[in-house]
Order: C-alpha cells, then sequence, then structure tokens
C-alpha cells in the first residue's frame, strides 16, 4: 500500500479544525498592515534613511523594499504599447548527471523565443543545447552538482537573451522567469562555490551590455510570495530603541506583499518601483541595483499579481519602465483567462526537455559508444526495477 | 508522376494509415482526396482520405479564452508549435511492376514515409483500372461516412476523367455502386443521396 488514507485524513481534520482560527487572525494581521501601508505611504525619505540605520548599525542581512521616489500606495494605469518593440524571451531546463542510467551525462536546454511588435512576421524560436560529458561532468570535489548546472542553465540563459537582444532591431526588451539575480545555492561548495563567483562575473557583464545597447530587461515573478513591503512596515513600526532586536521582530508574519497590493491595483495598473534592500545589494550595484514593482495581470474582478524585477537602469526611465508594463500586460492578455506572458510559456516549451527526449538521448550516446567500441554501463537494477510497468490487464 | 507531398506516415496497418503534416501543408489535401506513399522498388500504396483532424492542447485550450488572438501568436500556433494536423487515410489498392492491384497491399507504409497528393494522371490509371474493385473497400468501411467520402471521390475523379474526354466515367461508377448495393437498400438509399448532391442532374 503506497499512502496509508486513515493517517492523512486525521491530519487533514486537525488542519481543517484550526483554519478558521488562524484566518481570522491573518485577516486582521492583513487589515492591519494595509492600514500602516497607508500611514507610511508617503514617509518615502524618513523610511529609506531608516532602513539605512538598521543595515548600517544592527542587521546588515536585512532583506526588505525600499522605497525611491513613489509613495507607497501610488498606483500606475497601464501605458500604451509601443508602436515598434523586438521582445525576447528565454528560459531553460537540465537534464543531471543520473548515476544510475547507463551513460552519466548532463545537458542544458534554453529557448529563446523573438517576436516583433507592429509585424505581421511569426515569432523565431531558438533552442541552445549543450552536453556535458567525461571531465566536464566533474569538479574538484567530485560529479558536478545539480546546484552548478543549474547556475550554468541560468547563465546561458542570460548569455544568449543578450547575444540575440545586440542582434535584434531596437528598442528591445527581454525577460526571464523568476528573480533577476543568479541564485547562489548552498550546495555550492569549494570549486563549484568559485565557479558562482565566475559565472556572477559574467552574468554582471551580460547586465552592463544590455544596459550599453539600451536593452529593457527584466525577471517575472508568477503568484509571488515575498514580504519585502511588509518587512519595511516591520521596520517603520519598530522603536529606534528596538532596532537591536529587529532580526527576531515578525509582528506581521503571515502577511505577504500581495496581501496589500491585491486590494490597490485594478486591472493593468502597477504599484510604485521599489529597491530590494538585501545581501545582494553589495552585488549588484549602480544602474544594475535589483528594483522591483507588482503588476495585476488579471482582468477586472479577477485580479492577479506578479513581482517583476528589473535592474535600476530600466527602473529610473520613465519611457522603458512604461514600455515593459505594457507589454508585460499584453503578454499576459493573449493567455486568456490564466495570465502569464505567452512568450515566457513558449519560452518553456521550447526548452524543456522530455523524459522521452532524454531516453533518446541516452540512446543516441550509448549508440555512438558502442559503435566506437567503448564499453557502455548498465543501468542500475533500482533504476530498473522502478521501470517494470506495472501488471497489464487481460484482454485476451 | 506524384510530386505535391502532403505529409509523413504516423502510423499504419493493413487496410489504412495516418499522416501527419503541419498546418502550413494543410491548403492541399482535401477530404476525399487520393493520395499514394511510394515505396521501394516501384511498390506504391493508394489511399482516399477520409477524415482530417486538428488536435488541441492546454495552450490552444487557453488561448481561445482570450478577448482575442494576435496574428503574430496565430502564425506561432501554426507555424512554429509541434501540434500536428492528421489526415486519416483508408488503404483503397497498390502498385507492383507497373500493374494496379485494387486489393489491401500485401505489407503497409512504415513509419514517416513520404505522402503524396496522386496527380489528375494518376487518379486516371487508378480509377479507370479494372471494374471499380476498389470501391467495395469503401463500402466495407461501415463506420466511416461512406456516402460523403463517395461523393467527394466521384466528383474529384469525374473532373480529371472529363477532361481526358471521358464524361461518362460518374455514371460507370454510380451503376457499380448500385450493383454492390443491390442488397443493402438503406446503403444504396445514402449513397445516391450524397452523389445527387454532387450531381444533382
Amino acid at each position: 500500500m503506497a499512502l496509508d488514507f486513515l493517517q492523512i485524513r486525521e491530519q487533514v481534520r486537525q488542519l481543517g479544525e484550526n483554519a478558521p482560527l488562524r484566518e481570522q487572525r491573518l485577516q486582521e494581521l492583513r487589515q492591519q498592515t494595509c492600514m500602516l501601508l497607508e500611514s507610511n505611504a508617503h514617509r518615502i525619505e524618513e523610511l529609506r534613511l531608516k532602513v539605512q540605520d538598521v543595515v548600517r548599525s544592527h542587521d546588515p542581512s536585512l532583506r526588505c523594499a525600499l522605497p525611491v521616489s513613489e509613495a507607497l500606495d501610488d498606483r500606475f494605469p497601464q501605458p500604451d504599447l509601443p508602436p515598434q518593440t523586438t521582445v525576447l524571451a528565454a528560459d531553460g531546463s537540465q537534464i543531471a548527471p543520473d548515476r544510475h542510467a547507463e551513460v552519466e551525462y548532463g545537458l542544458t536546454n534554453v529557448g529563446v523565443i523573438r517576436m516583433v511588435y507592429g509585424s505581421d512576421a511569426p515569432p523565431e524560436t531558438t533552442a541552445f543545447t549543450r552536453l556535458f560529458y567525461d571531465e566536464d561532468l566533474y569538479t574538484s570535489t567530485g560529479m558536478m552538482s545539480d546546484a552548478l548546472l543549474a547556475l550554468r542553465r541560468d547563465l546561458n540563459e542570460r548569455t544568449m537573451l543578450a547575444r540575440q537582444a545586440a542582434q535584434a532591431t531596437p528598442p528591445v526588451i527581454t525577460f526571464t522567469d523568476g528573480l533577476m539575480e543568479i541564485y547562489a545555492s548552498k550546495e555550492l561548495v569549494g570549486e563549484e562555490s568559485s565557479e558562482f563567483q565566475k559565472s556572477l562575473a559574467e552574468y554582471l557583464d551580460v547586465l552592463f551590455q544590455m544596459q550599453s545597447l539600451g536593452v529593457i530587461t527584466a525577471g517575472y515573478v508568477d503568484k509571488p510570495g515575498t514580504n519585502l513591503v511588509v518587512r519595511l512596515l516591520e521596520v517603520a513600526i519598530t522603536p529606534e530603541a528596538e532596532f537591536s532586536e529587529i532580526k527576531k521582530r515578525h509582528p506581521l508574519r503571515g502577511v505577504y506583499d500581495i496581501d496589500l497590493y491585491y486590494p490597490l491595483l485594478g486591472a493593468g495598473e502597477r504599484s510604485p518601483v521599489f529597491a530590494v534592500q538585501s545581501p545582494s545589494s553589495k552585488v549588484y550595484t549602480g544602474p544594475l541595483s535589483l528594483h522591483f514593482f507588482y503588476l495585476n495581470v488579471g482582468r477586472p474582478g479577477r485580479a492577479w499579481l506578479a513581482r517583476v524585477e528589473i535592474p535600476a537602469w530600466v527602473a529610473e526611465n520613465p519611457r522603458m519602465l512604461d514600455d515593459l508594463h505594457a507589454v508585460l500586460i499584453h503578454q499576459c492578455r493573449v493567455m486568456g483567462s490564466r495570465p502569464y506572458p505567452y512568450l515566457l510559456h513558449r519560452a518553456h516549451e521550447t526548452a524543456l526537455v522530455s523524459l522521452q527526449e532524454k531516453e533518446q538521448i541516452t540512446a543516441m550516446i550509448a549508440l555512438e559508444l558502442r559503435r566506437r567500441g567503448v564499453k557502455v554501463g548498465e543501468q542500475s537494477s533500482k533504476q530498473a526495477a522502478k521501470e517494470l510497468s506495472s501488471r497489464a490487464r487481460y484482454e485476451g | 508522376m506524384t510530386t505535391i507531398e502532403i505529409g509523413r506516415m504516423l502510423r499504419a496497418g493493413t487496410s489504412g494509415f495516418v499522416v501527419g503534416c503541419r498546418v502550413s501543408q494543410l491548403n492541399l489535401p482535401s477530404f476525399g482526396a487520393l493520395v499514394s506513399v511510394p515505396l521501394e522498388d516501384g511498390y506504391q500504396v493508394y489511399g482516399l482520405i477520409h477524415d482530417i483532424h486538428i488536435d488541441d492542447d492546454g495552450l490552444v485550450r487557453q488561448l481561445v479564452t482570450a478577448d482575442g488572438v494576435d496574428a503574430a501568436v496565430i502564425a506561432d500556433n501554426r507555424l512554429n508549435r509541434n501540434v500536428p494536423v492528421e489526415m486519416s487515410v483508408l488503404t483503397v489498392g497498390y502498385q507492383q511492376d507497373g500493374r494496379i492491384y485494387h486489393l489491401l497491399p500485401p505489407r503497409p507504409p512504415l513509419s514517416l514515409d513520404m505522402i503524396y497528393l496522386c496527380s489528375a494522371e494518376d487518379i486516371r490509371r487508378f480509377t479507370a483500372d479494372g471494374r471499380f474493385g476498389y470501391l467495395r473497400h469503401i463500402l466495407r468501411a461501415k463506420d466511416l461516412p461512406v456516402g460523403e467520402i463517395l461523393a467527394a471521390h466521384v466528383q474529384q475523379a469525374q473532373a480529371v476523367h472529363a477532361s481526358a474526354g471521358n464524361p461518362d466515367w460518374a455514371v460507370s461508377a454510380t451503376k457499380e455502386l448500385i450493383v454492390l448495393l443491390r442488397d443493402d437498400y438503406p446503403s444504396l438509399m445514402s449513397v445516391l443521396s450524397a452523389l445527387t448532391d454532387v450531381f444533382p442532374s
């Protein structure tokens, strides 16, 4: 038997029993947070100084929103679409090395799609595939980790975008799914950690190239679960005398930023732009410093929020900001009832490596090795057992 | 000689096969059209298209919920996405050593074999050979819209024969159908009704 549903049923019952009370408490907390947003909406400079003070003197790892120039509860309507714009989106997938397979290899596949607004030409898709085999698979600490492969995939995504952006007719907008900053997994240790530093330096170069080309770039986060603005409000209500305890103070825990902006933003509207205060602020500096805004990509009566990360050179340029805002809303509307940028979905489709394709690649490698007289390993017994077909139905 | 490619073989059996093509190739084949699959050494299989269908997927189902679909998005889906059009073909005969047989072929075509639309000369040769033996394959396909397939096929073949100086081909084909269906009055009436829509006079 796979699951003991009797055990689960009891735990689900307990979960349901506590839910109404928890929801009521959260609802009160959300209302309180919304009122805090309103009362602090115009204290922009004061809040900036307060955050900077906390970071400098008490918690350098503080992660929160930093107001820039727009009031915390400002909202901005959807601008007109730019007349002619090249839009590029990229996504990636990977096959991690599997010691249970008959051959060990890794693979990254990046899909890029290009669409030109104001042109009748159909979008163009391109895939960039890289196979990792033999020595490529190892670092001084052993087999390449999943995190390192993911890092290489992320860097490839951004590099390919920059390369295509350089060849495209301006103005150019590029976006990827998720955060703009590349992720430093805790799994990356030893040589892999220094590889992260190298990849980070390459990524910063890519961003500088995009800035010099005047490219509008963004990271799109669907259904965001961050509390950066809420954390800012927690700092706002903390008396100066209690700053030393700021790491432990979370009076608004359980409330997310989207709880503040769902009631505020109408269809197509964006929130104010905030800067990101985080340890990575030391890495992404000047024109590359990270900013974000919330965007209601839903329809009237059915709001849906996304968080859009942008670098400072886009945040500080009203035309770039407007073009990005308008294009993202248009892209999401293409998808109808479940808003998400169409081109990001298509980039994902282009990049995706299916299980069937993975099996084909494994067979291709095994065939090539056998053709050259190289002994090919065997699939582990554990994997073979997992792949046994389930009991067949008798149809005779 | 048949030269217009309309797709490639997806799956096949002795009595029929399914062809896949891109949406951009779809303007050529039509319901009831005669197609051929040239194989090795002059062996080729003939069939009639009896169904053309276009599968949906999750993205297409979602796109139709949008207020409008941009021309670029439509073009992207038709040209770049892996959504093949499938055509089902009923096998009606084959050619071997230069001779046409209105029999089921010795073996079916294989995956990814290219399928061609028959030229006017191919249609004339295939349908003029023998005594309409291939019609029994159509009449045996009880699950298919037999009357509609016959009407579409007779219309296309008649146009070819008429331009080759044989205006009575459709009359001969109809007489043969009446003979073949003489013991199946409901089917005969259904087929004649469909043919009357094509040739009212």
